[in-house]
């Protein structure tokens, strides 16, 4: 008797009652979300082409994929494409950061707006249009389009990654730099920058990764050959079963994992707070 | 030789109140040329003028603003503009105004793709917004120390790839794949059902590839609320069910409209979802889209296309950007 009153009022005290459904949709939830990329995972291993029957482990779709020359050209351009993008990105993302936060005149507030269009449009729109761009140019679908196309496409992320780490920066420790005879531009690249190094080497580093994966803009801006390493796993999957995606997807989603990891590291590296938070900067 | 300025706490310690003489700018500062280069005397008398600075922010700007001015509004004006133009002989796109893809877009055969990529893109919202809501509920008010840990769970599959994603979650449907044959097992379903080649698995793919931007908003909003409302539903007597409808729902609102914008902005373009998930007779937009880019090098009608679906989606935002504002009137009152 009195143990069904204590629980009954512990229940009506609310949130340390456990709500089991909520908890069985999550573990369900949970299940489904690894589930695929737990498959891709192990029968990137399977001996046999299958993909429902896991016989025995065996490295052979590994080797496959590293004596499938296609594969590896595609992988080198993937990883050319991601580097010049994020350091171009990274350039121009940073520089116009600063400004958008620190300056107050309409053409920060415009180029505020032209930032948010990517991050609200679908991907197939940016990339038809920069296919239409380069094509209206005259320009050939190349590995050099879609590097043009992965760069418009990070400086968005850049910006959006650092502006709040460059609004939360106090702006007296750079007047402070000038009180003491640095000039703007001295601040800004000796304490400024030196204090963001952490956020812009993390979102590099994301950047890098969100870029590599990137298809869509891929799709659209690139040539014939050598093509990203996401578009030919895109004409592969579209003709049945190929088990060497499954090796390339598993080394793709550890690659992944190490960068987004090593991206949440980089700012405990320097021993302070102010990297990337996964939850507000996409 | 000691400037006023001098006296100013070291640059290190954070002054704990603002320093009203060094916020505000010297007015009488010439703003002409800058002082501060090749001056002999020691700094600090004189800052920078604050047009100076100014500048310095502008050009900083520039070279982005003119590469995004170029390569991001400039290629969506040529979009706009090919909606209105023609193709050549040879099959190459010609500028100029004809309204016949405009009108093309009002064929029955169009008009029934972009009613159901919106029926696919709004039953994702619906199904994600179930999913998300008790696992963002159940992370964020159970989760405890493991908050974080879960939530970084989450998120992490999504930057795997999106194709190798999407070609796991087509082996886990498949007819004989794990999810059927747990289903046929448990006798959820018979030989005869399948996910693969219909519309529930276009729809399936969809929540897989976007449920993500639904949880974490959701989860954001619902960290943020006061727990305390939901005791004090539950003390008013009020059951589970009636306590999230009329406390934790309202109050998380907002970030369920915004987790629906996210889900649903992407959802509409995706074409990759119904073209591995779905059969001929699922196709999106955005499958029509890439059609008219790649096989039918009609560029102008896929621009038509292109802009038929911002247009869609420019509405929708419309709507949500009214009601967030209606929002944050009567959160005012």
């Amino acid at each position: 008797m009195t143990l069904r009153t204590e629980g009954a009022r512990r229940a009506r005290r609310g949130t340390d009652r456990r709500p089991r459904f909520a908890l069985a949709v999550t573990v369900a939830f949970f299940a489904l979300l690894y589930l695929p990329i737990g498959v891709v995972v192990l029968f990137s291993f399977n001996s046999q082409k299958s993909l429902t029957v896991f016989k025995d482990f065996s490295s052979r779709w590994y080797e496959a994929f590293f004596r499938d020359q296609l594969l590896l050209d595609s992988l080198g351009m993937s990883l050319q494409v991601s580097l010049v993008a994020t350091a171009g990105s990274l350039v121009l993302g940073v520089a116009l950061a600063l400004g958008l936060v620190r300056s107050r005149d309409r053409l920060g507030s415009l180029a505020g707006l032209i930032m948010l269009i990517p991050l609200i449009t679908p991907e197939i729109v940016t990339g038809v249009a920069a296919m239409l761009l380069f094509k209206g140019m005259g320009v050939p679908l190349s590995t050099g389009t879609v590097m043009l196309a992965e760069i418009t496409f990070s400086i968005s992320y850049v910006t959006v990654i650092l502006r709040s780490r460059i609004a939360a920066l106090n702006p007296e420790v750079e007047e402070a730099a000038m009180d003491l005879g640095a000039t703007r531009w001295q601040a800004l690249r000796l304490v400024t920058l030196p204090a963001l190094l952490p956020s812009i080497l993390a979102s590099a580093v994301l950047i890098f990764a969100l870029v590599f994966d990137d298809f869509v803009l891929a799709y659209f801006t690139t040539g014939v050959d050598p093509q990203p390493l996401s578009v030919r796993i895109y004409s592969a999957i579209r003709f049945g079963v190929q088990p060497t995606i499954n090796a390339v997807g598993t080394l793709m989603l550890f690659g992944s994992i190490a960068l987004i990891a090593l991206a949440l590291f980089i700012p405990r590296l320097f021993g302070r707070r102010g990297g990337i938070d996964l939850l507000s900067g996409k | 030789m000691a400037p006023q300025n001098v006296s100013r706490p070291a640059p290190h310690s954070d002054p704990p109140h603002p320093d009203p003489q060094h916020t505000d700018p010297p007015h009488s500062a010439p703003p002409a040329a800058d002082p501060q280069r090749n001056d002999p005397r020691p700094a600090g008398t004189q800052r920078p003028s604050p047009v100076a600075g100014r500048r310095l922010w502008a050009w900083l700007m520039l070279p982005g603003i003119l590469w995004m001015a170029a390569f991001l509004v400039g290629s969506l004006v040529l979009v706009a503009m090919l909606a209105f133009g023609t193709t050549d002989p040879l099959g190459n796109p010609r500028f100029g105004f004809n309204p016949e893809n405009i009108a093309a877009l009002a064929e029955p055969a169009y008009r029934s793709v972009l009613l159901r990529s919106l029926g696919y893109a709004l039953l994702t919202c619906l199904i994600c917004l179930l999913v998300a809501y008790p696992v963002a509920y159940a992370i964020a008010l159970h989760g405890g120390r493991f908050k974080t840990l879960l939530i970084a769970a989450i998120v992490v599959p999504f930057f795997a790839n999106y194709l190798v994603r999407m070609y796991g979650w087509s082996v886990v449907l498949s007819d004989d794949g794990p999810l059927l044959r747990a289903l046929r097992a448990v006798g959820l379903a018979d030989d005869g059902t399948r996910i693969l080649q219909t519309g529930g698995g276009v729809v399936a793919g969809l929540v897989y590839g976007f449920v993500v931007f639904m949880i974490i908003p959701l989860y954001a909003a619902l960290e943020r609320m006061d727990v305390s409302l939901i005791e004090a539903g539950r003390d008013l007597y009020g059951g589970p069910l009636r306590t999230f409808f009329h406390v934790t729902l309202p109050a998380t609102r907002q970030g369920a409209a915004a987790g629906c914008v996210l889900v649903f902005l992407p959802a509409m373009g995706d074409f990759v979802s119904a073209q591995l998930l779905g059969g001929p007779d699922q196709i999106m937009i955005g499958n029509l889209i890439q059609d008219k880019f790649f096989q039918g090098q009609n560029w102008p009608l896929g621009s038509a296309l292109t802009m038929l679906m911002m247009a869609v989606l420019f509405l929708g935002m419309l709507g949500y950007l009214r009601r967030a504002r209606k929002d944050e009137a009567g959160a005012v009152r």
